[in-house]
């Protein structure tokens, strides 16, 4: 678990006498997470190794229960590992607190926190105190804030009436006050509808990449989400990381072959033609009928798996020598969810009920 | 020729055979009532008596009561010496604030348990919209609330006989005349913890103390720690409208007669009025119904008015954040 | 939608500069915070009026119940003055209990807590600023109790030494306070438990204080409360330093002794404060109770 510091002392603003510069924004070493709980211990996390560079926009993706919740705060200082280290920028989360907290910032799905008789204008400036901020420099960073994230109407009213889109944008916002080097980011579309969580997701994606060098670590069990804003994601489940790539990295896990659907004017011969061309692993008709025959349809589907897209142009080719015009291709990915039910044997929706921490 | 038909999807279904029983949407009587009632008073006994949990049951029924007791003797020993003057004082004050723990529990408890349900548990919601008359799971919540502040009361009261030598004699009480004023009395305690609920409905910052500052105020009003007599007259005149006052009377007079009333003396109102220096059992049987209807009846028209105000404003289902 | 721009505040060049905070920045922080927090109590204020009637009106009746007590049995008048000023301190001591050491039970209840814990501010700055923000409320009910007690019950203060009764009553905020932040750290560790803890900090502590009578009469019981409790001794002192030559007894050290008393306590609560707070901020952070069970 690290150095420990005396009883009662957090050695928070003395430099660690051993830290090294480290290259990772976020690194974690054999990281374990028990809670005491009747009638026996609950294992959140049985031993994570994770490293992020700084710059990174990383995800944690995994069932309710999977342990990503339990992983942020440890990383955002709220809980101490069992065994095993943490390093945010270097800094231990369990011996230096409070350099981490001067250079991170959090924001979790369904927040409802917050004083219900402060405006949003009022709320975020509060909070722009506790992070170091001016008096007056708090007050324009939350002016441009709320703008930011289209707040401007609702500035000046009370929080307690915001809707769940509108307080979800407001803790962005406070996220955002003091410019953290580190954005943690727990389901933050958590309950938002269709319109507010891509609202959330634009905002979150085009303050990284406003400036070079911001790190974001999300949590999330939407899959979607993560393959749109994650540069690499680590899958998640009872505690372990069962896998950490790019999401085009896991999907070729569970498919190494490319797969088009094509759409043809003719072809004759049917998909046989194209079976033995270079590259081309299977074809076949695209929804099943007869191979090939051009009966009372315009077009011919076929479906082609092949070793690599390279092998795509060597099929474009024999198809122009076969008098056959493309009329749509389509490439076929599987989805994350079927790298996790590859990696673990079921869906998300068929893991099963696990306390949440 | 057919008859005329009935019209109407329900009576529709219902001939088609389509399931839909009307009957569960009519209500169920009284027996849904006593349902609704005994529920609310199980689910209140079991979060609030503590009795599986010795160290809220010390907290709540005997440190809290006691101290507010001792504090109280003590102002008297202080004063009065140990003269049988004190003695008499010393046991009024005593049974006041044993029977205070009831008005307490009641009076506040109920409030606290809309607060409760609004803002912590977020369940007033869904009591609201079930089937069971929300004023009658509110009655049966006070009931479980009254009969916690009661373990404090018979604490007090019996470490005040048994240690500060307040004077019972159980062959001399009047039972009956007792239990009929307890009635009369907690009735009122529940009537009133319902008008707090029902004004806590419609407040939203630091509503939690509102019930607190209710109960001091009536705490003066009421001859629990001291006489009447002492106010000036036209306090007195709001005393004598007040259920409460006539409770305490009654219990002292049927339970503990050597001890002063509270109504009656030189300088009361009560005297100036009717001559007499201390109210009779029927008087105060009578003057405790009188105003415990009357309380009971602007309770219950208040909270039918603050009920339809919070729907109309969408406050039952609103938390404040107090 | 909106220009990069809006996004930059940076100062340094890196993370590990940015967190590196000289003392100047670290006081400022905390300064800032205390006036941060504050700022929801009062703004409370202005926008919910009815907690003149509330928090200050009607807590004045429970106070004139003690006084009319003793008027009752006819006791003498400097007696009426001490429920008095008891009244008014008990203003001071239910902000300590439940707008500081019980607040943090409530913050954590609606999720502010975690969002404390994860800024770089020291809690005690925060614990302040809740304390300034209740401060205005505190003052006036006590103010009320004061001024409304002496022109109604006729409470004739007699004052001789105005510096060491104001020095009294600061000192006694100062260990108050003090204890209040000791206590809030109790509440991040036990949750629901220490609500009903508080409990037992009203009557208990208002009897064993002496809130309306000279904690003297409790004999060694009273004794023990005036080398422990803040409350105890600050009331002892203040009730000798403003009805000074009266005739009522106290049986309990001079008000010099007491304020040295005052001192030490404030001194040793403080210094306990800081070392609670930091201890059961680790032992809540092992055992995951910063942030809601539910969530």
């Amino acid at each position: 678990m690290g150095r420990r510091p005396p009883p009662g002392v957090l050695v928070s603003d003395v430099p660690h006498p051993t830290d090294a510069i480290s290259d990772h924004a976020i690194e974690a070493r054999a990281v374990t997470r028990v809670y005491k709980a009747r009638p026996a211990p609950v294992t959140a996390l049985a031993g994570i190794d994770l490293e992020v560079a700084p710059g990174e926009f990383f995800g944690l993706l995994g069932p309710n229960g999977a342990g990503k919740t339990t992983l942020i705060k440890i990383f955002t200082t709220l809980l101490l590992p069992t065994t095993g280290t943490a390093r945010v920028f270097g800094f231990d989360v369990a011996i230096q607190t409070k350099q981490i907290r001067r250079i991170m910032n959090m924001v979790a799905g369904g927040e409802q926190s917050g004083y219900g008789v402060l405006t949003v204008r009022e709320q975020l400036w509060m909070f722009s105190q506790f992070y170091g901020l001016g008096t007056r420099e708090g007050w324009s960073r939350v002016d441009e804030l709320i703008e930011a994230v289209g707040l401007g109407e609702q500035r000046l009213q009370r929080i307690s009436s915001l809707s769940t889109g509108e307080r979800q944008k407001m803790n962005l916002a406070r996220g955002l006050l003091n410019d953290p080097w580190i954005l943690f980011l727990d389901e933050p579309t958590l309950g938002l509808d269709v319109s507010a969580a891509r609202v959330v997701r634009h905002l979150v994606s085009e303050w990284r990449a406003a400036v070079p060098g911001r790190t974001v670590l999300l949590t999330t069990h939407y899959m979607a989400e993560a393959d749109e804003l994650c540069e690499r994601i680590a899958i998640v489940d009872h505690g372990r990381i069962l896998a950490i790539g790019s999401p085009a990295e896991l999907k070729r896990m569970v498919q190494r072959e490319s797969i088009f659907r094509l759409e043809l004017d003719r072809l004759d011969g049917g998909p046989a033609a194209l079976a033995g061309l270079p590259g081309v692993v299977h074809a076949s008709p695209a929804g099943g009928g007869d191979a090939g025959a051009a009966v009372d349809r315009q077009t011919v589907a076929v479906n082609l798996v092949l070793t690599d897209d390279a092998a795509l142009g060597g099929v474009v080719g024999a198809l122009g020598s076969l008098g056959a015009h493309i009329v749509a291709l389509a490439k076929s990915e599987p989805s994350l969810e079927d790298v996790f039910v590859e990696l673990v044997g079921r869906g998300f929706d068929d893991a099963p009920a696990e306390a949440a921490r | 020729m057919a008859g005329a038909e009935v019209r109407g999807p329900v009576a529709t279904a219902v001939g088609r055979g389509d399931g839909f029983d009307r009957g569960r949407a009519e209500r169920g009587g009284a027996a849904a009532t006593w349902r609704a009632f005994a529920t609310s008073a199980r689910l209140g006994w079991q979060m609030e008596a503590n009795w599986t949990d010795p160290l809220l049951f010390f907290i709540y029924s005997v440190a809290k009561p006691l101290a507010s007791a001792l504090i109280l003797v003590l102002m008297v020993q202080i004063v009065s010496g140990g003269g049988t003057g004190a003695a008499s004082a010393r046991a009024f004050v005593v049974i006041g604030s044993a029977l205070w723990s009831f008005v307490l529990a009641g009076v506040q408890g109920i409030a606290w348990s809309v607060l409760d349900d609004r803002e912590r548990y977020r369940m007033l919601k869904y009591l609201y919209v079930s089937p069971s008359d929300f004023l009658v799971v509110l009655v049966g919540r006070g009931v479980a609330r009254v009969g916690v502040g009661g373990m404090g009361a018979l604490i007090t009261l019996a470490a005040g006989v048994i240690f500060l030598g307040v004077p019972f004699d159980a062959a001399h009480a009047d039972w009956g005349l007792g239990l009929l004023i307890m009635v009369g009395g907690l009735a009122a305690v529940v009537a009133l913890g319902i008008l707090m609920a029902a004004v806590c409905l419609q407040t939203r910052q630091e509503s939690w103390s509102y019930p607190e500052a209710v109960a001091g105020a009536l705490f003066l009003l009421v001859g629990a720690v001291f006489p009447l007599s002492v106010l000036p007259l036209p306090v007195q005149g709001v005393s004598l409208l007040l259920p409460l006052t006539w409770w305490m009377a009654g219990f002292r007079q049927a339970v503990f007669p050597a001890t002063t009333s509270s109504i009656g003396g030189d300088g009361s109102l009560f005297q100036a009025l009717t001559g007499t220096a201390t109210p009779g059992t029927a008087t105060i049987v009578l003057a405790l119904l009188a105003t415990t209807a009357l309380v009971t009846l602007v309770t219950a028209v208040l909270f039918r008015f603050s009920e339809r105000r919070a729907k109309d404003r969408g406050l039952i289902d609103r938390t404040t954040g107090s | 939608m909106t220009s990069p721009n809006l996004y930059v505040h940076r100062r340094t060049s890196g993370p590990r500069a940015a967190a590196a905070w000289d003392r100047r920045q670290v006081l400022m922080n905390n300064l800032r915070t205390v006036l941060g927090r504050a700022f929801p109590r009062l703004i409370g204020l202005t926008r919910e009026p009815s907690w003149l009637l509330f928090e200050v009106g009607l807590p004045f009746l429970t106070t004139s119940a003690f006084v009319l007590v003793y008027r009752a049995l006819q006791a003498p008048p400097e007696y009426i003055g001490f429920v008095v000023v008891g009244g008014a301190m008990t203003a001071f001591w239910l902000n300590v209990i439940w707008m500081m050491a019980a607040q943090l039970y409530w913050e954590k209840d609606q999720g502010n807590l975690e969002l404390y814990f994860t800024a770089p501010m020291d809690m005690m700055a925060v614990l302040f600023g809740m304390a300034v923000g209740g401060m205005l409320a505190s003052c006036l009910r006590a103010a009320v109790v004061l001024i409304v007690g002496s022109v109604v019950y006729g409470v004739h203060f007699s004052v001789d030494q105005w510096l060491p009764l104001l020095a009294v009553f600061f000192l006694t905020l100062v260990a108050l306070y003090g204890l209040g932040m000791m206590l809030a750290s109790l509440f991040v560790l036990w949750g629901r438990e220490a609500f009903h803890m508080t409990q037992l900090l009203q009557e208990p502590m208002y009897f064993v204080s002496g809130l309306n009578f000279p904690v003297g009469q409790l004999g060694f019981l009273g004794a023990l409360a005036i080398a422990l409790l803040p409350l105890a001794v600050g009331l002892d002192a203040m009730r000798q330093l403003a009805f000074a030559g009266g005739t009522v007894v106290f049986a309990t050290p001079s008000p010099g002794i007491e304020m040295a008393i005052l001192v030490v306590m404030a001194v040793v609560f403080l210094v306990l404060a800081r070392f609670c707070l930091r201890t059961m901020e680790r032992l809540a952070r092992h055992e995951g109770r910063l942030t809601a069970r539910w969530r």
